[in-house]
């Protein structure tokens, strides 16, 4: 608990013993003219007598009352003047997250694809703040939704692409066949470079790019230089290689590239066998993430004015009571 | 200067015609004078004359009942004994200042005194001193002895103790003396009732209460009502008690029911009077009572 204008109550009770040396040096002069003053003698008749005492006694307790509700409405009212607030210390860290999914369709991808798609799903439920946005390619590539916090649509989007991922209907690869071959890796990690909006906000930017990187055709940009278009905007790139494995060799060479590539960014690179594993590599993504994106903590205060207002309230109730019972 | 004095003679004008003044100028004689053998002229009879002074042949000549005077023995001295304490400047229990009617009750029989050739002599002042004014009878004489409870009775005088003055009397005077004693309500001690005792063989006392005025006034709730004696305000929370004002009110009877009984048992005779109207009713039946009392 802290207070935001600490300065506040030293502030009031200066104030206060202001006001307060300026009514008794007024009370003097006022009293005079308000109530007309009425000298008596041998007031011992009453102030003897045991009923005066009783009577006394009474009234001193309720001035003690009085006072100390007034006391409590005034401790409560400067505290509330002070803004109490809940201190909280905030890692700005992977609520700002934009994250693009680049999916490469190509046939031999799909199964990793729909597990991709999975495990991200079940990542957005705990999303706070992180916008996510997701793109096909193949020859092309394809916006299938644009960064975006609506959780709700995301789940919605994720839910029918992994129905065509299963049920082999084409939609999912419609418009990704405009150019020159397929696996398009370059022109495809160029594309969702593009797809990060507001370049000026202070957010972390990465891709998630899922190929096998097995080029065929003549791509605009070579992965070495989509890369650097990455790299150029701050995006970290995370490399899923499926067909990097022992048992396939062959494709060495362009696991080589891929990996330098992906490195060459800030991101990481995972080669790997089976679908299943895809979780795995997920969660190191967003473990990685937040080791690069945390900031200086920020001080986060939240006003909490409850407890004080609930004090005040009990404090006015009971002075206007009390007052009421002493004018009487 | 509109004189305290020409009040006083005033308001016995203005109540000659209620027979008040003669009746209380009859008690005056009766009480103080009827005693004298000499014989001095007939005048009309008026109520308050002893019956015994009428002359009954003048009577049955003139065809009114005539009242015989003498000429006094001697001169009467009549000693006032009054407070100028701070006490005495505070508010009566009919409204006024105790001081105002004080100074009417004193004005009253000192001016009666005069008109009967005695000598009016004062002694006043509070806890701290005392003052003393010897016997005179001339009306600037009496202008001043009024005029002195006037000034001297503020709100800022010295605290009042009236058992001061009457031990000063004591003390001070041989003579036979009329003692016009003014208090308030006041409780009467031991050492003053002793006090009193020794007074009350040598002189004949008369004793004059000025009632106090109430503390728990309803139409005083907004006031600010304080004890002169020590500036304590008394709180409106209280005043308003109505336990408080039940006790309150058989209290007060209580000790004023006390302290004439406490007088009576001294043989001094004593009335209380709350606004200067009472005071001419309190000072006949006053004398009326001290007449009977005497025998």
């Amino acid at each position: 608990m802290e207070l935001i204008l600490w300065w506040m109550p030293p502030a009031l009770a200066i104030a206060a013993a202001i006001v307060v040396l300026l009514q008794l040096r007024a009370r003097r002069t006022r009293r005079a003219d308000t109530a007309e003053p009425r000298p008596i003698a041998h007031s011992d008749r009453l102030t003897a007598l045991p009923e005066y005492r009783s009577a006394m006694r009474r009234y001193r307790g309720l001035l003690a009352a009085v006072t100390a509700a007034a006391g409590i409405l005034a401790i409560a009212a400067a505290l509330l003047a002070s803004r109490p607030a809940a201190v909280s210390v905030q890692q700005p860290e992977l609520a700002t997250r934009d994250i693009v999914l680049c999916l490469d369709v190509s046939g031999s991808m799909v199964e990793y694809d729909a597990e991709l798609v999975r495990v991200f799903g079940e990542l957005t439920e705990q999303f706070t703040g992180e916008r996510i946005a997701l793109v096909v390619f193949n020859a092309s590539a394809v916006t299938y939704f644009p960064l975006t916090n609506d959780y709700e649509y995301v789940q919605e989007q994720f839910d029918t692409v992994t129905d065509q991922f299963t049920n082999g209907e084409d939609a999912y690869f419609d418009g990704t066949f405009f150019g020159e071959g397929s696996s398009l890796v370059g022109d495809g990690l160029a594309a969702c470079s593009l797809r990060f909006d507001a370049p000026d906000d202070d957010r972390s930017r990465s891709i998630i790019l899922a190929t096998d990187n097995l080029v065929v055709g003549d791509p605009i940009f070579t992965l070495t230089e989509a890369g650097q278009v990455a790299a150029d905007r701050g995006i970290h790139v995370y490399g899923v290689n499926p067909g990097d494995t022992a048992s396939r060799d062959y494709v060495e060479e362009l696991a080589r590239e891929f990996r330098t590539v992906v490195d060459a960014t800030g991101g990481a690179y995972y080669s790997l066998d089976e679908p299943d594993a895809i979780e795995s590599i997920v969660a190191s993504i967003t473990s990685e993430q937040a080791t690069i994106v945390t900031g200086s903590p920020r001080l986060q205060l939240a006003d909490q004015p409850a407890v004080p207002l609930a004090i005040a309230f009990f404090g006015l109730a009971g002075l206007m009571v009390l007052a009421w019972r002493v004018q009487r | 200067m509109t004189t305290l004095l020409r009040t006083v003679s005033t308001r016995l004008s203005i109540h000659a015609h209620r027979r008040v003044r003669g009746a209380l100028e009859g008690e005056y004689t009766s009480v103080f004078h009827g005693r004298s053998t000499e014989f001095d002229d007939l005048r009309p009879y008026v109520p308050g004359d002893e019956l015994k002074d009428i002359d009954w042949k003048a009577t049955a000549r003139v065809g009114a009942p005539m009242t015989r005077r003498y000429i006094a023995s001697r001169k009467h001295t009549v000693m006032l004994v009054t407070d100028t304490g701070r006490g005495m400047a505070a508010i009566a229990a009919g409204g006024e200042s105790k001081r105002d009617i004080g100074i009417a009750a004193a004005g009253t029989l000192a001016y009666l005194a005069t008109r009967h050739g005695d000598l009016v002599g004062l002694v006043t002042g509070d806890a701290d001193h005392t003052d003393y004014r010897r016997p005179e009878s001339t009306d600037a004489h009496l202008e001043r002895i009024l005029q002195l409870m006037h000034h001297r009775t503020t709100l800022d005088s010295g605290a009042s103790d009236l058992t001061r003055q009457l031990r000063y009397v004591a003390r001070s005077f041989r003579r036979r003396m009329i003692l016009l004693v003014i208090a308030d309500d006041r409780p009467l001690g031991d050492a003053e009732t002793a006090l009193l005792r020794r007074l009350s063989v040598q002189h004949e006392v008369l004793w004059l209460t000025v009632g106090d005025a109430d503390p728990m006034r309803e139409e005083w709730e907004r006031d600010r009502v304080y004890d002169v004696a020590d500036g304590a305000a008394l709180p409106p929370y209280l005043r308003s008690d109505p336990r408080l004002r039940a006790a309150f009110t058989a209290a007060t009877a209580d000790r004023s029911d006390n302290a004439t009984r406490a007088l009576d048992s001294l043989g001094i005779s004593s009335q209380r009077i709350e606004r200067t109207a009472d005071v001419m009713p309190a000072l006949f039946r006053l004398l009326e009572v001290h007449k009977h009392a005497r025998r």
